[in-house]
């Protein structure tokens, strides 16, 4: 790889703009930053224009912009999965997340794990939800300084060994420093910054490049055939069928219970906001759409076959893909935005990531269980010190364990988050599930999905499900969440009866 | 038993039942898994699914203003409180 130097000024001028964003925004709508509604939620006053931004580069990291093509580029149709999944988050946005947004509002929440607490009364299933919480998104920070890494690499940057690794710890120091100064209002305007970088890139992918290879036409004629559909159902397995369905689905239910995505919904300031962004972030799915093209335009424009990026396929594997698609079509000036937009939409999940885990720490682990009493500007202080820790964590994580570990964990952190669908869904709309079962349910749905995922060896959550001679492959979070489900509706009217239970602190949770 | 106001107000979210529709339009993978017909050479499989995220956003979209027609035509007290917390217009407006 040779080094870009026109590519590495653009990137690196338009990083530094980001980081002059990134510290002015503590000063964008002055409030006291000692508050942790105030530092980790915004104020809860963004409104539908700030938390699109906010929302869509939260959902939309620069992983995924690296990834979901990586995996059309590698595996063919299968990857498109990534679309029916954007088509479903919404409706489930629409109905669920206002409710929830209007409970916390009122009762102050800044946790998914703060409303189970309050709603149920439990504070065991609580520190299940924040542990879950935690544990899920950790690995997910990671995976983004991957998505960093390789655009790094691709500039021509030795990403090799400690020194390699410069930028990278260099890029973080910046995000860590002005997460601690702005909180939420960091992310949320470099996130605007971010989205006109994506945008731009995107659209002058998708007529330069059809135009350098020929047109849409010829870029799928040279894709080959078996890869363009999904492997039929033959004999007595379901195949790709079931598979891709319950990817998307599963996926799809599991997004909103991330912590960070219900940092970016929280801090919206009106149930209506939360409403209009389901319909309006439909814009940003049809760019991920797009975005999972460019694999297709990387195969047919060969990017695998030029020799001057065969050391970054061995280094990155099929990740490499969309930054050599670049390379090789854009100027030099335009590849730096480009790499530019993909890293700076690293920062921004990244950040509110980090402030997300630091708000379940502090509130649900710190002073639940240490300090009942701190004061609020304490609150905020331990919470602006843990997104620190997080971050050091997060790339300590990747300059220590191998790149793959981090990729099974947030593998694994999908089907283990998804399991607090439970507690949240009936929680929000029904009365009367005991808290002693949805722990249980939470419990076995974990299990059962680690062992889904475990038995094909962490390196896919597709699991072949055998039902009567049938095979049904899929999902394993939508598996095993199934499973959780059931235990809740089975044991709660047992245990109602065996185990008296507390009276949840929500009296009016069917108040619509 | 509900009474026959709740039932009113439950009636009153109708719209949101047209939410299954983004669901049901990718429900079925045998129905979009196929090359043909093309568009601008680009397979079914494809185009389908990116024109299924253009519907399904307006599905959205009309839930959304049914969903406030309704809202504005239900009882006063009703609309007050929507008001104050919802309306989006307060300091900052739509930012």
């Amino acid at each position: 790889m040779n080094f870009d130097l026109t590519a590495t000024i653009v990137f690196v001028g338009l990083f530094l703009f980001v980081t002059w964003v990134g510290f002015i925004a503590a000063r964008w709508r002055k409030a006291d930053l000692d508050q942790l509604h105030e530092w980790g939620l915004g104020g809860r006053r963004f409104g539908t224009v700030v938390t699109w931004f906010l929302l869509g580069g939260d959902l939309y990291t620069a992983y995924t912009f690296i990834a979901v093509p990586a995996l059309v580029f590698g595996v063919g149709a299968m990857g498109f999965f990534a679309v029916p999944y954007t088509i479903m988050i919404y409706p489930i946005l629409f109905l669920v997340f206002p409710r929830l947004w209007t409970i916390a509002r009122r009762e102050g929440h800044v946790t998914a794990a703060d409303y189970v607490r309050y709603r149920f009364n439990s504070s065991w299933l609580a520190l299940a939800v924040a542990m879950t919480g935690l544990v899920a998104t950790m690995p997910y920070i990671a995976l983004q300084l991957v998505g960093m890494e390789v655009v790094i690499g691709a500039l021509g940057f030795d990403t090799q060994g400690f020194t390699g690794h410069i930028p990278l710890i260099i890029a973080f120091l910046i995000l860590a420093a002005f997460t601690y100064t702005s909180g939420l209002r960091a992310p949320a305007l470099i996130a605007v910054v971010k989205d006109m970088l994506i945008f731009l890139t995107i659209f002058a992918a998708i007529v330069v490049i059809p135009a350098k290879l020929g047109g849409y036409g010829a870029i799928f004629d040279a894709v080959p055939k078996a890869k363009l559909t999904l492997k039929p159902p033959s004999g007595d397995s379901l195949g790709e069928f079931s598979a891709y369905i319950t990817l998307a689905l599963g996926s799809a239910l599991a997004l909103f219970l991330y912590p960070h995505s219900l940092t970016g919904i929280l801090s919206a300031s009106s149930r209506r906001v939360i409403r209009r962004n389901a319909a309006a972030l439909s814009a940003y799915s049809f760019i991920l759409g797009l975005i999972a093209l460019l694999g297709y335009m990387a195969i047919a424009a060969g990017v695998d076959k030029n020799p001057l990026h065969a050391d970054g396929f061995e280094r990155y594997g099929p990740n490499f893909a969309v930054p050599a698609l670049f390379l090789d079509m854009f100027p030099s000036w335009f590849v730096g935005v480009a790499f530019a937009a993909i890293a700076i939409g690293a920062l921004v999940p990244a950040a509110i990531m980090s402030i997300a885990c630091a708000n379940l720490f502090t509130r649900n682990l710190y002073k639940e269980y240490w300090r009942p009493h701190c004061s609020d500007a304490e609150e905020a202080r331990v919470a602006k010190i843990v997104s620190l820790v997080v971050k050091v964590g997060a790339v300590v994580f990747i300059l220590a364990i191998p790149q793959s570990y981090a990729i099974q964990l947030q593998l694994l952190g999908g089907i283990w988050i998804i399991q607090l669908l439970p507690p949240i869904l009936l929680g929000l709309f029904t009365r009367g599930f005991n808290a002693h079962a949805l722990l249980l349910g939470w419990a076995a749905g974990t299990a059962v999905g680690t062992y889904m995922a475990a038995s094909r060896g962490f390196v896919s959550s597709i699991y072949p499900l055998e039902v009567m001679g049938l095979t049904v492959p899929g999902y394993a979070a939508l598996y095993s969440v199934a499973v959780n489900f059931l235990i809740v509706f089975v044991l709660s009217p047992v245990l109602d009866r065996l185990l008296k239970q507390r009276e949840p602190l929500d009296q009016d949770s069917n108040r619509r | 038993m509900r009474t026959k106001e709740q039932r009113a107000a439950a009636w009153r979210y109708w719209p949101r039942l047209l939410l299954i529709i983004p669901f049901a339009l990718v429900a079925w993978v045998p129905f979009y898994n196929r090359i043909e017909p093309t568009l601008w050479g680009i397979p079914f499989f494809y185009w389908y699914q990116l024109a299924a995220i253009i519907l399904g956003a307006m599905v959205v979209m009309g839930v959304y203003f049914l969903d406030r027609r309704a809202g504005f035509a239900a009882d006063g007290a009703d609309r007050r409180s929507e008001q104050e917390t919802d309306d989006g217009t307060g300091p900052g407006g739509a930012l």
